[in-house]
């Protein structure tokens, strides 16, 4: 058949598009296709993207005054608060300037686009400049399966050949259930809500505020009483002339606190050290968005069947173990690992499991599953009631007595730091929580 | 024309894009629409022609893609301070040698409302035309256009060649299909240089000129009233007659 | 001495008010100015118009009458224009923007060679030209736009000025105008007109806007009663025009009209940016809408959040209550 394609891609996001730069630098004839208006029309996510990989897929990206990212992360901050205080784990180092970047902050209309605009550059300089595709404004109905394997797509009344499929379809990963690689019922328990306010400043005011130097930036996370009792964490990142605020709810959690995460939102910008934070800013742009747990009890029963792979947050390769959230760094290194399954596949002109578990065997040797298998208890410990509140609230009590001086005896340390674990805790207690922090971090 | 609802904001008078993108105008996207269903049911040939910067092709690819048969991109680098007086200009001078039975515009763009153009492409080229159309047939060879005017609608006959301006309340233009996007890949877009239209550049210098841009106004939301829909329903209208003063 | 001049749109044989609104601005800066204010009227019985006008302070009123302009048609229209134009030659030519200008005025630009600035929220003179303030991204945002030039056409959005009067017994000039039937580029086959004697929504001082959650005939007869006791005009959203519900010209909006009443109730409409844009100038909005969240709640100063089937009957009743 004249028109199949080697490969079809079913989504736009980080996960689609670098496996797309791997088929198109490869001199592979693919589809991509994206439901939004555009690449990252429909991605209002966003945050930093962690990792060098981006390197790989456009070299050099940082030469690119306007490319699509916003800022590159040398200043990094976990902050534990209560009600009034926050107390925070700061890092700065100008080692973080050094490039590749370790770290950039990416607003996902914009950088999805951006590197859209990078993929059709590879498409136009390889074999199949006329033959490749990347169309927006479709979204794919069906993956097409013969026999349990895929042989294309179906959009509307259209079908579409190809001798393999990766999905890219990102969290709401319908297609994934319908190949069968995904339970039909994933428990919403296991996925969070993101939520996130993009709050504008004048350039030269955000820059001060958060001392931020040439294109700079900055990331906090933080834990307690942001999330208002909700499991969760809270977000804040610097872009060019924005910050994104946001946070991370469990969605179980919210339903039985009968918690909007809007209302939980405010809550958190109510906070002094936020409420300092965005003074003066206009909030412009406000979305909401599934995100998965990186809870492996929702990962999907394998990651390939015949002619299909599947890649990023449709498979629910995410992290979030308190210091960051890993989904976009996570999604792109497995597209391009996908990718170039693809490659091999096509020069053994095998498309089977056979050829295709080889994906499932670079994800495991790569980071991503090591992380994913080495700090599922971090994950889990990160959202026990220790560490959502009793942690934040001792650490904050400890900090308010060490941080103090008045006019009168102070006690020793020691003193203070026991006093604060009897109020909020236990010895018992955080004897147990240091004994499994120590195991899965 | 740039996407007028992406995020925006203006610095010190200037109005700066969040987002650097080209979008169809979606009144010409019914123009576009209306040529096609002319085309299915008279025949004949759908061209596109788009006076814009190297990335109006991503634009002028969806009309390609919608299915018009190929598209004159006329470069201009989009620094140019051009006004609908200068696009006409240009237009004409483009439409000046060249066969057609109907010229399609949209009735205004988008992003600035002029609703200008039109008209003066066709009076450059002293065409029949009709402005704000919402329907359209072909009969005895004429064009028979219903304009939506100030109070009704105006039935209007006229001969080709003429200009019609669209409204979007014309149609509802389609959607690419895949096939449509990759087949218009292939399909051939002249580009052409302003320079060779044979117009003098100082003529397409804009009489009019943006200086500023500012914020609205601010409308301040009121109040809203929730609660039982007859004591709120009352309320309100109190509220019209001895507060507000409409009554 | 230089002359700022106003088209006095005639529609439905009533004089428009929006272009009187322009004349009263016309008025106060050409007397600034120390420049002439005139106007001029097209119709098939312009004249009977004069005394209307002149209580707005046009120093000079030019008649141009004819039969040919007893429905609007662009060609005679046109041509009255640029004979208007070159034998008055003004400096600026203010018109009010409704669809009959909207038809001809970039025509009428390139035919006399003259800048201009269409739909604007207001303008003044400027040294070489004039300056005026446009809402443009769809209505998200203003912009001043200059235009320099020694002829320059605005045309202004209905109730951007208030109508000032201030009489003055103007010098009345009769334009001839002939036009051959050869010379028409079109013909007029048909007008279909709205339904009823529905009030100018330009003109109208309070307005009663329909959209999709007004689901049937009962909604519209809420719609209609409201209207009536308000002595209000009827509006609609896209959603209902589109479906037919109600007339085309009825529609509010961006590609409909841009009004500015006293009072707007928005009825069941979601409050698109679009739909926004054409009615964010009128003084008081009230907006009935079941949805707390809706845009629409945004631009209100009275929102009442409630099913319309609920809210109407009780509202015209206290209505009706406090008219009496
Ligand atoms: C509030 C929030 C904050 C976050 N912060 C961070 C962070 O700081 N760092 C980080 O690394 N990660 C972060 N994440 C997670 C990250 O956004 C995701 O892990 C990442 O976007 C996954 O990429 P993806 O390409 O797999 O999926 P997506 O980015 O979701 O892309 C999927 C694409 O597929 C398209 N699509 C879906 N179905 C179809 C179909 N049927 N046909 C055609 N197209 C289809 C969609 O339109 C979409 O464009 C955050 C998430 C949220 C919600
Ligand atoms: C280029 C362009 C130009 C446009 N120009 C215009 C224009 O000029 N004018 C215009 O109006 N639109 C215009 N539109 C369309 C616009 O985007 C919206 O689609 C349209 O305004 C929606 O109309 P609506 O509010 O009636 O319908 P919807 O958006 O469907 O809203 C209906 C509302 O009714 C409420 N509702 C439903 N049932 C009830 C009930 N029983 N009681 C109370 N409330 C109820 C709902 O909560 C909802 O908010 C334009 C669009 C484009 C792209
Ligand atoms: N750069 C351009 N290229 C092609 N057509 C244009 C251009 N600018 C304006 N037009 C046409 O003129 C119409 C709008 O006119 P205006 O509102 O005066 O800008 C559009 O809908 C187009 O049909």
């Amino acid at each position: 058949m004249e028109d199949k394609f080697d490969c079809i891609v079913i989504g736009g996001g980080v996960a689609g598009l670098a496996a797309a730069m791997t088929l198109a630098r490869n001199n592979m004839k693919f589809l991509l296709i994206e439901k939004g208006e555009f690449p990252g029309s429909k991605n209002v996510s966003g945050g930093v993207l962690w990792g060098s990989d981006l390197n790989k897929l456009v070299p050099n990206y940082w030469e690119e005054e306007d490319g699509g990212w916003d800022r590159f992360i040398n200043h990094r901050r976990l902050t534990f608060m209560d009600e009034q205080s926050s107390f925070s784990l700061d890092f700065k180092s100008s080692h973080f300037n050094e490039k590749p970047y370790t770290g950039v902050v990416v607003l996902r209309s914009k950088f999805d686009n951006w590197l859209a605009g990078k993929v059709q550059e590879a498409i136009d300089a390889s074999d199949f400049a006329m033959d490749s595709f990347i169309a927006t404004d479709i979204k794919v109905d069906e993956v097409i399966l013969e026999n349990d394997k895929a042989v294309g797509i179906k959009t509307g009344e259209d079908e579409f050949y190809a001798d393999s499929v990766i999905i890219a379809e990102g969290v709401n990963n319908l297609l994934t259930r319908q190949v069968g690689l995904q339970d039909k019922y994933v428990p919403a328990d296991h996925m969070l809500t993101g939520i996130k306010e993009i709050i504008r400043f004048d350039q030269k005011v955000l820059e001060d505020r958060f001392q931020l130097n040439g294109l700079s930036g900055m990331s906090n996370e933080f834990v307690g009483w942001a999330t208002n009792g909700i499991e969760g964490g809270g977000f804040l990142y610097t872009n060019r002339d924005t910050i994104s605020l946001g946070l991370v709810l469990g969605l179980k959690d919210l339903r039985e606190k009968k918690q909007k995460p809007y209302d939980v939102l405010n809550h958190f910008k109510q906070h002094p050290t936020i409420a300092d934070a965005i003074k003066g800013g206009e909030v412009v742009e406000y979305s909401a968005h599934v995100v998965s747990s990186g809870d492996s009890r929702v990962m999907p029963k394998e990651l390939y069947k015949d002619g299909i792979l599947l890649v990023g947050e449709a498979a629910n390769l995410l992290m979030n173990a308190g210091k960051a959230i890993q989904g976009m760094d996570y999604a792109m290194r497995s597209g391009i690992l996908a990718a170039e399954t693809i490659v091999e596949a096509k020069a053994k002109n095998d498309y089977t499991s056979a050829i295709l578990k080889e994906y499932r065997k670079k994800m495991d040797d790569s980071y991503v599953m090591k992380d994913i298998k080495g700090f599922q208890d971090a994950v889990h410990l990160l959202h026990t009631d220790v560490m959502q509140n009793k942690v934040p609230n001792l650490v904050c009590d400890f900090g308010r007595q060490f941080f103090s001086i008045k006019n009168e005896p102070t006690p020793k340390s020691e003193k203070m730091l026991l006093g604060a674990v009897k109020r909020h805790s236990s010895l018992w207690e955080l004897a147990k929580l240091g004994f499994k922090a120590r195991k899965s971090l | 024309m740039p996407d007028v609802y992406a995020p925006l904001q203006i610095k010190e008078g200037e109005l700066i894009m969040d987002a650097d993108r080209m979008v169809l105008n979606a009144y010409d996207a019914s123009a576009v629409e209306e040529a096609l269903v002319l085309k299915e049911k008279h025949g004949g040939e759908v061209e596109v022609v788009c006076i814009g910067p190297a990335k109006a092709s991503e634009t002028i690819r969806k009309a390609l893609a919608m299915g018009a048969d190929k598209a004159t991109h006329i470069i201009a680098s989009g620094d140019e301070e051009y006004d609908s007086a200068s696009y006409a200009k240009i237009l004409s001078a483009f439409f000046k040698d060249k066969e057609y039975d109907v010229i399609g515009l949209g009735k205004q763009s988008q992003d600035t409302d002029s609703g200008l153009t039109g008209s003066m492409v066709a009076e450059h080229l002293s065409l029949p035309y009709t402005t704000n159309a919402v329907g359209l047939e072909v009969e005895n060879g004429n064009l028979v256009v219903k304009r939506q005017g100030d109070s009704g609608q105006e039935m209007i006959e006229l001969p080709t060649p003429c200009a019609v301006t669209c409204s979007n309340d014309m149609n509802d233009p389609r959607i690419p299909n895949l096939k449509g996007i990759m087949a218009s890949k292939r399909k051939p877009i002249d580009q052409v240089e302003i320079s060779s239209l044979g117009i003098d550049e100082t003529e397409l210098q804009a009489d009019t000129k943006v200086t500023s841009y500012e914020e609205k106004p601010a409308r301040q939301a009121g109040k809203k009233y929730e609660g039982e829909a007859e004591e709120v329903a009352r309320e309100v209208a109190q509220l019209l007659d001895t507060e507000a003063n409409v009554l | 001495m230089s002359t700022i001049l106003t088209y006095i749109a005639i529609s439905d044989g009533k004089l428009k008010r929006s272009s009187l609104e322009v004349l009263s601005h016309c008025k106060s800066l050409a007397d600034a100015a120390g420049a002439s204010c005139e106007a001029v009227v097209i119709d098939a019985n312009a004249s009977s118009f004069i005394e209307g006008i002149q209580k707005y302070g046009a120093s000079k009123v030019h008649v141009v009458e004819d039969p040919i302009f007893k429905n609007h048609m662009n060609t005679p229209l046109l041509k009255a224009l640029s004979k208007v134009m070159s034998s008055i030659n003004p400096s600026v030519f203010a018109f009010a923007s409704t669809e009959g200008t909207k038809d001809v005025l970039g025509a009428l630009a390139a035919n006399q060679n003259a800048a201009v600035i269409a739909d604007v929220a207001s303008f003044k003179l400027i040294d070489g030209g004039v300056t005026a303030k446009r809402p443009v991204m769809a209505a998200k945002i203003m912009n001043n736009t200059e235009a320099k030039s020694d002829k320059v056409l605005v045309s202004v959005r209905s109730g951007s000025y208030d109508l000032n009067e201030s009489p003055e017994s103007a010098e009345v000039v009769n334009i001839d105008f002939s036009m051959d039937d050869s010379e028409m580029k079109s013909t007029l086959r048909e007008i279909i007109s709205a339904s009823g004697d529905t009030i100018d929504l330009n003109e109208a001082e309070a307005i009663v806007a329909a959209g999709r959650g007004v689901k049937d005939e009962d909604g519209k007869a809420l719609i209609s009663e409201l209207a009536s006791v308000l002595k209000a005009g009827i509006g609609a959203s896209r959603a209902l025009t589109e479906s037919g519900v109600y007339d085309p010209s009825l529609q509010i909006g961006q590609t409909g009209k841009v009004v500015s009443p006293q009072l707007y109730i928005a009825v069941g409409i979601s409050g698109a940016i679009q739909h926004v844009a054409g009615m964010a100038n009128s003084k008081v909005i009230v907006a009935i809408n079941k949805d707390p969240d809706a845009p629409i709640f945004e631009v209100a100063d009275y929102g009442i959040v409630g099913d319309l089937y609920k809210v109407l009957p009780p509202f015209i009743e206290e209505i009706k209550k406090i008219k009496s």
